[in-house]
Formats: C-alpha cells, structure tokens, sequence
C-alpha cells in the first residue's frame, strides 16, 4: 500500500507527495504525458532525441546534471511510445534543488543550436549501439513494421533511420516543448523522507507560474483490426535462427488486460513456466525462449521470442510454440498454476515497492493513466482473474490472423 | 524569485549505518543480519569462496553454480522450479572471480516453506548429466550469438591481453571449453568449495528473529563443514607484449575500445582517493570523459572508466563504443583527457561537485537493507567492514586537489595502457 496526498496547481499541474520517513533520500518524477506515438512519421525518434535536450541547459540554467550531482543527486529519464518520464534522487535535505532545477526547464529550455546538434549525435550513436551493430538489432524496427500499418506504433522509440534525427530542426523542438512540456501535461511526484505540505509549498514556488498550455487531444489512427496472418523472413549474419511471434492485444484500459498479462506469466516467468520448461528443457528445441509484452496504452503486443537449438528447423520451432499456445485457448489452466503466477505478481509488486524510486514512478505512471490511487488496486485485480476469463482472453489472442511472425535465419 | 540562483545544498558530513547484527552459526558459518525493512521481504544470501580463482579447469566455477537450480537429491530440477515459483520467489545464482553463491529473494511470510529446498541445494546437489547437457548446448548457443557483439569481443581480448590465457582473470570461455565439462567435475568442485567451512550468509530485509533458528537448523551443523583444499598459489600473469589490439570488422558501424593497464585493488592505501579521482576522470555522468567525448564532441552514447578490484588484482578500464570513422580521434581525447589529469590540478569547483556527487552515492548505497547488504558484500570479500565506508567518506571529504594530480601521476599513463579496439 502506497500512501499518498495529492493537489493541482491552478496551471493544471498534478502534484503528488508519498512521506517515508525509512529513507534518507527524496525522489522527484516527472512525467510528461508525451512519447514516439506523438510524432510526426517524417520524424520519428524525435521525443526521444528531445528527453536528452532537455538537459542541456534551460532557462536560467546552463545544464541541468552538475547542479543535480553537487547537491549529492543522481537522474536520468527515458522515453517510451507514451510517456517520456523524468527522476532525480538526492538526499532529502537538498529537494529543493530538484524543485529549481526541474521547474526552470518546464519553464523554458535555453534551446541551444549547438547542443541539440551534439545530442543528435549522441542520439545517432545510441542508435547505432542497439539497433544497427547487434545481431537481430534491426528486428524490432521490422516487428513495428509488420504488426502497425497506421498507427505510430509501426515505428520504435529511437526512431525509423538514422536521417529522421539528423534533420531535426530547432524550430520544431520548440514548438514540440510548448505543446507538450506544459504544467497540465505533466504528473509530478515526489517521495521519500519528505513532508506533504512542504512539498506542496515548494510545487508552488516554482512551479505555480509556470503558464498552462493548450489541451492535449489525440487523434490519433486508430490500427484496423488485424485479420490476416503476417509472415517476414529474414536472412542475415547471425549465427543461430530465431523466431519471433508477436500477437496483438488490448489497449492497457481495457477489461481483459489483466487475464492476458497472466497469460504471459504462464508462458515466461521463471524456470517453471511452460516455454521454458517445454520447448527448452523438455523438447530442447530452443536455447533461450521468453514471452513479454508492450505494456503500451493502445493497443498493444504480446512476443514470444526465441533462439533456436542447433540443427532445429524453423517450422518445428514454430509449430511448437503454436501448439503451446493454442493449448492455453483449449485447456483451462489449473488452479495451481492460476495461483501460482499471482502469487508471483504479488511478490514482485511488493519487491517493487522497495525502493522510493519505483514507488513514486509507479504512482507517476497510474496517474497518467487516470488514478494515481489505482496503484493500490492492482494486485487486487490480478487476484480477481478467473481461469475462464484467461481461456477466454487465450482464444481472443492465440490466433493465426491475429499473429505477425518474424522468421530470422542465420546464413551463415 | 531570482532562478538563476541555486537553493543553498547541504553537505553530508556523517552518516548513520542502519544496523548490522552479526553472528555466528553454531559451527562457526558467519552470518550478517540487516533487519531493518518496511516491506514484508526478505533476501537471504549465500557467499561461497568458489570462484574462478579456485577452479582446475575453465569454467568449472562458473557450471557448478549454474547447475545448483537443477537437481539435488529430494528435489529434481522441476520440482525447485515449481517451488520457487509457486510462492512467487526469486532464486539468483551467480559466480565471479573471487565468490560464487545464491540469493533468494521472498515475501517474508513464505520464507520459512522455501528454506528447506533452498538449503538443500547446497548440501546434496546432485548434477544430472542431461539437465548438464541442455544447459551445456544452450550455452554453447548463446556463445555464439555474444561473439558477433564488438563489446564482449573487446572485453575478453583486453582481460585476454592483461593476464594471458592462462590467469583465471584473463582466461575466456572458448566452445572447446563447454565439450570438457563433466558431471564428476563439478561434484568435485562442489565438494570441495561449497561447503560450511567456506560459508558467508547475508539476511536482509524484515523478518523475525526466529529466522536465525531455521538457518541454524539447515546450515548450523557441524556435519556441514568440510576442509577446504589450500587456496591455489598465485598464478602467473603473462600480459601481452604488444599494447595495440584491434580486431576488424569491415560490416560494423561502430568499434567497441578498451582502454587500460594494471593498476592496485581495494587493499591498497591509495585506492579511497584513486576512487575519487577515477570520479572526476570517467566515473560518472558528469566525469571529464562523458563531458568530453559525449556532451561535446557525440562521439558515443557512453564512456566510462573503472578501476576494478578483485582479491588478487586490479586494472583500471576505460571503455566506449563510438562511430567507427571516430574511433581514432576517440583514442586522441582520452589521451588528452589522461595528460590534463597528469599536469594540471583539478579546480576547486569540479572537485567539489564530485565530492558532493560521491558523499549522496554513499548514502544511496546504504539506503534501505537490501541495498545496504550489495554493498556489504563487496566488502566482505576484502574482509572489510562498514568502517570501510566511514573511511571513503572521510577521504572524499578532506582529498586535495594537490594529492589527486600525484596520483594521477602515479596512476594514468596513457603509453603503458592496452589498446583494445574491435570493429
């Protein structure tokens, strides 16, 4: 049970305070309700390349880090397809740092040509890294590819190439901060060995005049629904073949979101769970095999991914998660196995909540997605699904037509 | 309100340890107890002197550790899977140079079902051949997959170049490795490292005292201890003779570089205050390094350097993936970066930021006990306590820019350092 209090400055921004006096530390999280599904398809990777400007000096500020790391604090953000989140921890008696130092660049940026040409340079090299000099780097860009035709999710977080961030203009920096960086666009939390209503009167200070911006509505296209079977193959200089399914799903709203995340934890979590301890240990058709989701607000995907055995071929492989899967759709899962992968839910709620960091990002996150207080009512939710309703929510997923399948195969 | 102006920041001067009760078992196995949690978990750990170091053959260390999850002689593999799993635990098994052990993760109200399968596997493990044969080729598998990537290449060419092939620090797994792996092999290593005699147990978390009775009744036995073999003497390290390394790879878009040389480990005197000059040089985000290659010149997404410390050496490292066509002028800055450290003394104002970034790391590193028992163990392994801790705040504290620029001296030779590139 997370315990917290809550208000909203008149500029629209939500302000939220967790007290743990168990701590000697003080964590700040800012999220911006902003990420890759905002951009335009000529630019993708843009929200991202923007999360590393916005540390690159603002208003009243020449950068952001050094003041942070001389008050003892550490921070670091990422960006995701819907939000771009934003975190500092530092020793509970220097918050007011976090306070200057995060207000001022929600004020304003200084928008320095120069750092946004280094940062664009970073950002090429970040991209190269992870998804151009990896083997399978490039399988992620292919996967948004096949399983979105309209809707942005077709392209990933960093970006479609390597052109859409090089191009990145000033201008459009700008205007992109001041649709989207605005105080009603935004959640701040704030926890750890802190006192709710100093916290409040600290939100004021330096946020409280900090303009409000436009009303955000999305209208974003809505992906049609998927009715035929997708199949990419790959050849290329990767030294084992690899398969990966990915099956779409449900938008994080809706009923059955919590049936079908089970759905995962059956397949995938630990050394007992069905992938691993079929097709791996059983059947020694694959060498590693997990299952894990998008955990996307629209609709989302469910992957299964796996490198396969030596001398396997790809359609014994395929088949053999096939049939994993469309067991779940015929077969009710027993009440062992149902109570065990809440049991394993609640545990790692509980783990997660060890830490103040995770806890304040948490309450950052449910209340972008309309309740901070429903933190508090997931593992309720979870305990609440039936076997009927994960049969049900396996016949709805674990189809042929719902399912876009990459087949990468080694050439060597 | 005038924002160009910073809030006042409040140094840390002392810190307060949350508590660490220690015992011992009652055949001696020491036993470190940090109960101060909020959350209903409990982590308890096993640290075994089973590392590499101690191994006959390569990988040896690294295969009995892996193995421990699959079998013992009440349990087959499934059914510890479905144990843990069942009551939502987590169990980690991991092995280094130095220890080798387990940690189980739990909410503490099962922990007391979990103790009797978690201490089994450490007392009758029995090593099925073909769970050993699954894992042998998947890891064969994964091998495989990891040699097309330019950082783990460069990793093992640098430990490679550093210690020769026939260090336990410099020797890298080879596929020829994984068909020399026999049950015996590891019951043998097994009996012999892990056992009682060779025991640390770290409990973290909230739990009730009682605890220390189930540890007691599972790993307190006098049966448990067993003589260990003597330590292997020291091996020789064979350090390559050429510094320059660099693998090439027409197809890549970036080159992975190590960078460094052997340097002194934690037992040395000068290695507190090394650690805050590592800090300013390639510690942390704000270090000269990523100020340099990053923030100005988006040369990489990263760079970062280290001195890394075992029980029988240390090296400091350098390390960076950039674009290919700037892997050279790369070498260039960290070159110059290595000789402003050696010639000119560190303001008083970056100084400061890094003794202030270095005093909150600190506390971080205690905050909460299952943080706090990481940290702990590092210093275990040196036989160090938490006055170890007092001692780097002290030194972060009073260090002078003037001690620093000697140790630079005495520390940074960028002609003596290893070269290692690939891509």
């Amino acid at each position: 049970m997370i315990k917290f209090e809550e208000t909203v400055l008149k500029n629209g921004l939500k302000v939220i305070v967790h007290e743990d006096a168990a701590t000697t530390m003080a964590a700040v999280n800012i999220l911006y309700k902003v990420g890759s599904r905002d951009e335009d398809v000529q630019q993708t990777g843009f929200a991202h390349l923007f999360e590393h400007f916005m540390f690159e000096g603002s208003k009243n500020i020449p950068e952001f880090d050094t003041p942070l790391q001389n008050a003892g604090g550490e921070n670091n953000a990422f960006t995701s397809t819907d939000i771009t989140n934003y975190y500092d921890i530092l020793p509970a008696n220097n918050l007011e740092t976090a306070f200057w130092l995060e207000s001022d660049r929600m004020l304003s940026l200084a928008f320095d040509e120069e750092s946004l040409n280094t940062q664009k340079n970073v950002v090429m090299e970040e991209f190269k890294e992870h998804y151009i000099n990896q083997p399978y780097g490039d399988v992620w860009h292919k996967m948004c590819a096949l399983a979105y035709k309209v809707h942005p999710y077709q392209w990933p977080v960093i970006g479609l190439n390597l052109q859409h961030i090089e191009q990145v203009k000033m201008q459009s920096a700008k205007d992109f901060f001041f649709k989207y960086y605005r105080p009603n666009n935004a959640v701040l939390v704030v926890g750890g060995n802190v006192k709710a209503a100093e916290v409040f009167a600290l939100a004021e200070k330096w946020f409280g005049e900090i303009p409000s911006g436009e009303k955000i509505t999305r209208n974003l296209p809505k992906e049609p629904i998927q009715n035929e079977e997708r199949v990419l193959e790959v050849k290329a200089d990767v030294p084992v073949h690899s398969i990966y399914k990915a099956y779409k799903i449900g938008t994080r709203n809706s009923a059955d979101f919590y049936a079908t995340d089970l759905l995962r934890d059956i397949l995938s979590n630990g050394d007992s769970s069905r992938l691993y301890r079929q097709l791996v240990k059983e059947e020694k058709l694959f060498s590693s095999i997990s299952a894990y989701g998008t955990d996307s607000i629209d609709e989302g995907l469910l992957l299964v991914e796996g490198k396969l055995s030596k001398d396997v071929s790809m359609d014994a492989a395929e088949s053999a998660i096939e049939k994993v899967l469309y067991e779940m759709t015929q077969e009710k899962i027993s009440a062992d196995e149902l109570e065990k992968v809440k049991n394993k839910i609640e545990a790692y709620m509980v783990f997660s909540e060890v830490n103040v960091l995770n806890r304040v990002m948490n309450l950052a996150y449910f209340e972008m997605l309309g309740n901070a207080a429903d933190v508090n009512n997931e593992a309720e939710k979870y305990r609440a699904v039936t076997a009927e309703q994960m049969q049900a929510a396996a016949a709805k997923v674990f189809r042929k037509e719902n399912c876009n399948t990459i087949r990468y195969f080694s050439n060597n | 309100m005038n924002r160009a102006l910073a809030p006042e920041i409040n140094l840390i001067d002392s810190i307060s340890f949350p508590n660490v009760e220690q015992l011992k078992l009652d055949n001696g196995v020491p036993v470190y107890l940090l109960n101060e949690g909020v959350q209903d978990v409990v982590k308890i750990e096993l640290m075994f002197k089973a590392g590499k170091w101690f191994e006959s053959k390569n990988l040896i260390a690294d295969f009995t550790n892996r193995m421990l999850r699959e079998g013992t002689k009440n349990y087959s593999a499934k059914q510890i899977a479905d144990t843990f799993d069942y009551y939502g635990a987590n169990f980690n098994t991991s092995a280094g140079f130095e220890t080798a052990g387990a940690s189980l993760f739990s909410l503490t109200k099962h922990i007391d079902l979990l103790l009797p399968v978690f201490a089994e596997i450490f007392t009758e493990s029995v090593f099925p051949e073909n769970e050993l044969n699954t894992i042998l080729s998947n890891r064969k598998q994964r091998l495989s997959v990891d040699l097309k990537k330019n950082d783990f290449l460069a990793n093992r060419n640098f430990l490679n170049a550093l210690f020769g092939k026939n260090h336990p620090y410099g020797r890298v797994s080879e596929f020829e490795h994984f068909e020399n792996i026999f049950v015996e092999d590891l019951k043998a290593f097994y009996k012999s490292y892990y056992s009682a005699t060779n025991l640390t147990i770290l409990v973290a978390g909230k739990f009730s005292p009682s605890l220390v009775d189930q540890l007691n009744k599972y790993f307190g036995s006098k049966n448990l201890l067993r003589e260990v073999p003597a330590a292997p003497a020291d091996y020789v390290i064979e350090s390559s003779t050429e510094l320059i390394h660099h693998t090439e790879k027409t197809d890549s878009v970036q080159s992975a570089i190590i960078i460094g040389n052997m340097s002194i480990n934690k037992t040395h005197p000068d290695f507190l205050k090394l650690s805050v000059l590592n800090t300013v040089f390639g510690g942390y985000f704000g270090s000269r390094l990523m100020s340099n290659i990053r923030e100005e010149k988006g040369y990489t997404y990263g760079i970062y350097s280290s001195f890394a410390s075992y029980p029988h050496a240390g090296f400091i490292e350098i390390a960076s993936e950039v674009g290919k066509d700037v892997r050279d002028a790369t070498l260039k800055e960290i070159q110059h970066e290595i000789n402003v450290l050696r010639t000119e003394l560190i303001d008083a104002e970056e100084l400061q930021v890094v003794k202030n970034y270095m005093c909150g790391k600190i506390l971080r590193s205690i905050d909460g006990p299952l943080k706090f028992s990481e940290t702990l163990k590092g210093l275990l392994i040196y036989n160090q306590d938490v006055t170890y801790i007092d001692q780097l705040l002290k030194t972060v504290r009073e260090v002078t820019s003037e001690e620093l620029l000697q140790l630079a001296q005495k520390y940074f030779d960028y002609d003596k350092m290893y070269k290692v590139t690939v891509g």
